[in-house]
């Protein structure tokens, strides 16, 4: 097992260290800003090397434009199977070698730098502490008394009697659920072409979102340092802006973003054509009732 | 051990993944195959689950994909 993670460690601290090194001279080695400022950096970069996924998808999503007229086709003809009709979805995108989905890499990729950060902070919270990677032991000493918001950055709410550290944990925690919860907002109300099926699911998954992402961040939360709470805290923010943009400057055709974006263009131009860029929208498909799962239907404009 | 597996996975789709836009390239989802995978094989399942999640990436362009199933096919 360690073979496998002492090269993440030594990454992670590596960064990290690095950045810190950077910043040093000017907030001082010490202080809590510079470290927390590299652990923001870490996440600055790997969600550097995630972009180029990011834009391969958001490529293919465009690129299911034109297999409109396939995908209107397989909808109507098994509109009372939802299952054959998510097949079928698939072996479309197969033979079309696109798919826009993004599948579960992004996400697992960043658990095992997620994990090497965790054991690198908590390392450095062992008292005497301990070092990892390429730390060294005065790194380490200076790691362990940095503070992000006077709340020693290795530390964690179950471990310490300090209420600054709760506070900042408590506050933590309530970000995090609050990014999470405006991210799907976000991608649901505006980012996805209108789905056809109940806005009773919409409603319900906010629900989940609103009450169960709290408690799983703050069940979790509470173990974690701090500092693993600030790259978690970052990666939400980078994930909210990344997505913010892309429904602002290049959102999926049959989006609500999409079609706010068209007027304004139209505007632009001075074309005086009726605004109502929303008239074809009344041509639904067919209803598909259940869950999630069924494919991202598009449509045309 | 098995129910537990896939009693786990069940609370996953049932509370955690609808909260999340679809995002799995494959047919049946890497959840549903997990589950599947997990009752007919048990610990070979989890391998055969692990296996679908690392073919579930950036690179394939999904498709259909079942777990095998000796003699009669899987309940969905």
């Amino acid at each position: 097992m360690d073979a496998i993670l002492n090269p993440l460690y030594f990454a992670v601290s590596w960064v990290i260290i690095t950045i810190h090194d950077l910043l040093s001279p000017i907030f001082s080695e010490d202080s809590g800003v510079s470290w927390s400022l590299s652990i923001i950096g870490l996440v600055i970069i790997i969600r550097i090397i995630l972009i180029p996924l990011f834009v391969k998808q958001i490529k293919s999503q465009r690129a299911l434009t034109a297999l409109q007229p396939h995908m209107k086709e397989i909808q109507k003809k098994y509109k009372d199977d939802r299952q054959k009709q998510s097949e079928e979805m698939m072996k479309l995108y197969k033979e079309h070698k696109t798919n826009p989905l993004a599948s579960c890499f992004p996400i697992l990729a960043q658990a095992p730098i997620f994990f090497a950060l965790f054991t690198v902070l908590n390392g450095i919270g062992r008292n005497p502490p301990v070092k990892r990677g390429v730390l060294t032991q005065e790194d380490v000493v200076s790691a362990a008394q940095a503070k992000f918001f006077g709340a020693p950055i290795s530390d964690t709410f179950l471990g310490s009697d300090v209420t600054t550290v709760k506070i900042v944990t408590v506050f933590l925690i309530a970000f995090m659920s609050a990014t999470t919860f405006t991210t799907q907002r976000q991608l649901m109300v505006k980012g996805m072409p209108k789905m056809d099926s109940s806005n009773n699911m919409m409603l319900q998954q906010q629900k989940i979102m609103l009450y169960l992402f709290p408690v799983i961040f703050a069940v979790s939360g509470v173990n974690f340092p701090i500092g693993v709470l600030i790259y978690w805290s970052t990666t939400n923010l980078w994930t909210w802006g990344q997505q913010y943009y892309v429904i602002k400057r290049n959102p999926t055709p049959g989006s609500p973003a999409y079609e706010e974006l068209e007027r304004k263009r139209k505007q632009k131009n001075g074309d005086i054509q009726s605004p109502d860029t929303g008239s074809n929208e009344t041509v639904q498909e067919p209803e598909i009732k259940g869950q999630r799962k069924q494919p991202k239907k598009k449509k045309k404009k | 051990m098995r129910k537990i597996f896939v009693g786990i996975i069940h609370f996953y789709q049932k509370w955690i993944s609808p909260s999340f836009a679809p995002r799995c390239k494959y047919y049946p989802s890497c959840s549903s195959y997990a589950a599947t995978a997990i009752e007919n094989y048990g610990i070979k399942g989890v391998a055969m689950a692990a296996w679908r999640l690392l073919r579930c990436n950036p690179w394939s362009h999904g498709g259909v994909d079942y777990v095998v199933i000796k003699e009669k096919v899987g309940a969905n």
